[in-house]
């Protein structure tokens, strides 16, 4: 009797395991636990610190993010990031919108050129940031030899791309736009692919013409593909620091040194682990309250819908 | 006719998975063991690639590997090379965090400037020198090897130093002074010929190149004994104003063009050089081999000569920066430190070592009695850096703070030179990052 009661239980603890998801996510959740949520937890830990790279003895302290708010290139720091991030956004977004389309209306019409528009914008994504900094460093080339500047500049004299500041800013923002466009063009490319046909005609025979289509169908149809698009694009943006690296290291001075950048400047050029962390923290706050903004005004849009 | 199915049990297929596991794990460790590289009798050496067997000059690795495997025959030990990534500031504050938590390789090279930081972690290795002796060093490596406590800390085996070089075609006698160099410099002025040029980039040689000397020149001092920084105090102050000045004057008044703000390290300005379009311009020693490639040897050495880094003054008071590499050497067994440092020795150090991998690299070496071994050669302008190095050579700062204003001033030049700020609003900025 007591033998069959144990067997029973037996059963009932070993069902309850096998029926429970449990044991099947939890290899998953110590995997994420020590390669995600570690790394943040460390990353915040050491951000009320003034440890250096090199070790030794650290304390807690403030005064990390007492000194990155003092620091007289913060407020700088913040406006580079957020006119670089801005910019950056807007336009992959809406180049990566336009050329989907086009290459969407070359496909349906069988141009073979689609699909080699296509693939070109496609490799731009696939270079790794550090060779595009490079690529389009030497596009930006300001002596005789620069090719930019060999087609648009006039004889002796040169456009400073790299050497002005607020151009150079925008030299940097246009390459990660011609950088970052690919993605939004996949996004939105196989969006496209999704629409219904039927609703697209209807729209057609109702008499929409195609501004009409754009705007009133095919763009609320495309809605969450797009927020998609701006929360990934938007964080990619803000972490992006291997291209800027590569063409100007953040100068002339600090006219381009964007938050990511700064991040890896101070832990890896100053052993400044303590700054470098508080400066990470404040990026991944930046990173989540855009994306809550983000949620917020499209929950706000289709509540109005 | 049934077959009888054979069920293999939850507890037998964990016993048998087990099993497989700890095989796996033994036959992996035998296999590890069987490693002659990575045993005990096996000595970690990190080199970065230009100076490790991944390195792509073929005459290069072939003396790597030639005197890694006679070290190997006549001492019993083998080297298990370690190769780090190429950007090498990251590469060396990799290696301090190793250090710091007793991981670093066996022997490792670091950057000179970076050894002090170092002291804490390296093994003494006074007692391995033998016929080396430490007062052959140039007084600036000496500093650099020696802690505070007298001890041999590391043993430097290149060293390099920042030069002017000019166009004896345009140039017949070099200016020493600033003033004479701005004159010359706007005297040489046409769309066809840039007359000045020097690195004002994000990074290192923006400071150590094209500020530095103009700053150590006047008497003016980053950092007191402390390692506390006083650049920007009293007469440091003045002295760092001049120096911004002087680069802001230079690209005022068109010697200088806004685009060295691209120029990050010397070897970006060999372009413009090949151009033939450079009348002056700041650079390393280092530079003379890859320009004679790029060049051609025979014009590049009838058309360039090397002189001081002009001073504010001028005449012979000048000063220039010295950088090169060191031999840290972090186990602490006994053992191992002594033959490291006699592999170290026989490839880099003695006489024939250090001459050898001089040679073979275009490097200069940081013992005088080097330059006289007949293995030893040199180029045409050695001799000239030679004296540069006795006379107006000196190291960074060995502060704790130094990466700091290192940052801090690139960034002044840049400012400077982009017309970003004046000379005194750039190093206000710079004093205040480095004191926030």
């Amino acid at each position: 009797m007591l033998s069959e009661k144990k067997i029973a239980g037996r059963r009932t603890w070993s069902e309850t395991i096998t029926d429970s998801p449990s044991p099947w996510l939890f290899p998953l959740g110590i995997i994420l636990g020590a390669t995600f949520l570690y790394p943040i937890f460390e990353i915040a830990r050491l951000s009320f610190t003034n440890a250096g790279l090199i070790g030794g003895g650290y304390s807690y302290t403030f005064e990390s993010y007492l000194s990155l708010l003092q620091s007289p290139n913060f407020a700088n720091m913040l406006k580079v990031t957020a006119m670089f991030v801005s910019f950056s956004v807007v336009f992959q977004m809406l180049f990566g919108f336009l050329i989907a389309l086009l290459v969407d209306q070359g496909a349906k019409r069988g141009l073979r050129v689609s699909m080699v528009t296509r693939t070109a914008v496609l490799s731009a994504w696939a270079i790794p940031g550090v060779i595009i900094g490079i690529i389009w460093s030497i596009l930006y080339e300001q002596s005789a030899a620069g090719i930019l500047n060999y087609v648009l500049s006039s004889p002796g004299q040169t456009i400073p791309f790299l050497s002005d500041p607020q151009l150079a800013l925008a030299s940097v923002t246009v390459a990660n736009i011609w950088r970052g466009t690919a993605f939004s063009m996949i996004l939105v490319y196989a969006g496209l692919q999704t629409l219904p046909s039927d609703v697209m005609e209807a729209a057609k025979v109702d008499g929409a013409n195609a501004w009409q289509r754009l705007f009133r169908v095919m763009l609320p149809l495309l809605a969450p593909i797009l927020f998609i698009d701006l929360v990934v694009v938007s964080i990619e943006t803000f972490n992006t620091f291997d291209m800027v690296l590569a063409l100007t290291g953040g100068g002339p001075g600090r006219s381009t040194e964007v938050v990511a950048l700064s991040i890896y400047n101070q832990i890896f050029r100053q052993f400044n682990l303590g700054q470098g962390a508080a400066t990470a923290v404040l990026l991944l706050t930046i990173n989540i309250v855009v994306t809550f903004v983000y949620i917020r005004f499209l929950e706000g849009n289709q509540e109005v819908r | 006719m049934s077959i009888a199915k054979r069920v293999v049990s939850r507890r037998e297929f964990l016993r048998l998975g087990g099993a497989g596991v700890a095989g796996a794990l033994l036959l992996g460790s035998v296999g590890c063991g069987g490693d002659n590289k990575s045993g005990e009798n096996a000595i970690r050496w990190q080199a970065i690639p230009a100076y490790s067997l991944q390195a792509p000059d073929e005459n290069r690795v072939e003396y790597l590997q030639n005197a890694i495997s006679s070290w190997e025959e006549s001492s019993g030990y083998a080297i298990d090379p370690l190769v780090t990534s190429s950007d090498v500031t990251e590469a060396m504050a990799l290696l301090l965090e190793q250090a710091s938590q007793n991981r670093a390789p066996d022997i490792a090279m670091v950057d000179s400037y970076i050894f002090p930081r170092f002291y804490d972690f390296v093994q003494p290795i006074g007692d391995y020198l033998g016929d080396i002796s430490l007062s052959d060093y140039f007084p600036f490596a000496r500093e650099v090897m020696t802690g505070e406590d007298g001890e041999v800390k590391g043993l430097q085996f290149t060293t390099d130093v920042r030069v002017m070089y000019y166009r004896t075609d345009l140039i017949s006698t070099p200016p020493t002074s600033w003033a004479e160099l701005l004159r010359t410099g706007q005297d040489l002025l046409s769309e066809e010929l840039t007359p000045y040029l020097f690195p004002a980039g994000r990074d290192e040689a923006t400071v150590t190149t094209s500020l530095f000397p103009y700053f150590w020149a006047q008497g003016g001092e980053l950092t007191d004994a402390d390692g506390t920084p006083v650049f920007g105090e009293g007469e440091n102050r003045e002295a760092m104003v001049n120096s911004l000045s002087f680069i802001e004057e230079c690209v005022e008044s068109g010697i200088t063009p806004r685009r060295v703000t691209d120029y990050a390290k010397e070897t970006d300005l060999n372009g413009d050089v090949a151009s033939g379009r450079t009348a002056m311009f700041l650079g390393g020693n280092w530079q003379v081999n890859l320009l004679k490639e790029i060049i051609g040897a025979e014009q590049f050495v009838s058309q360039w000569e090397v002189a001081p880094v002009p001073s504010m003054e001028g005449g012979p008071n000048h000063t220039t920066t010295a950088g090169g590499w060191v031999w840290g050497v972090f186990p602490e067994d006994e053992e191992k430190q002594r033959a490291g440092v006699d592999f170290l020795k026989t490839a880099f150090v003695s006489d024939q070592g250090m001459a050898g991998w001089c040679s073979i690299g275009g490097y200069l070496p940081p013992r005088q009695a080097v330059f006289e071994v007949p293995d030893y050669r040199g180029n045409e302008y050695t001799d000239t850096f030679r004296e540069h190095l006795n006379r107006y050579a000196r190291n960074r700062p060995a502060a704790e703070t130094y990466q700091d204003i290192s940052t801090a001033l690139q960034v002044a030049v840049g400012q400077v030179v982009s017309r970003d700020a004046s000379p005194e609003q750039a190093l206000e900025t710079a004093v205040r990052s480095v004191s926030g």
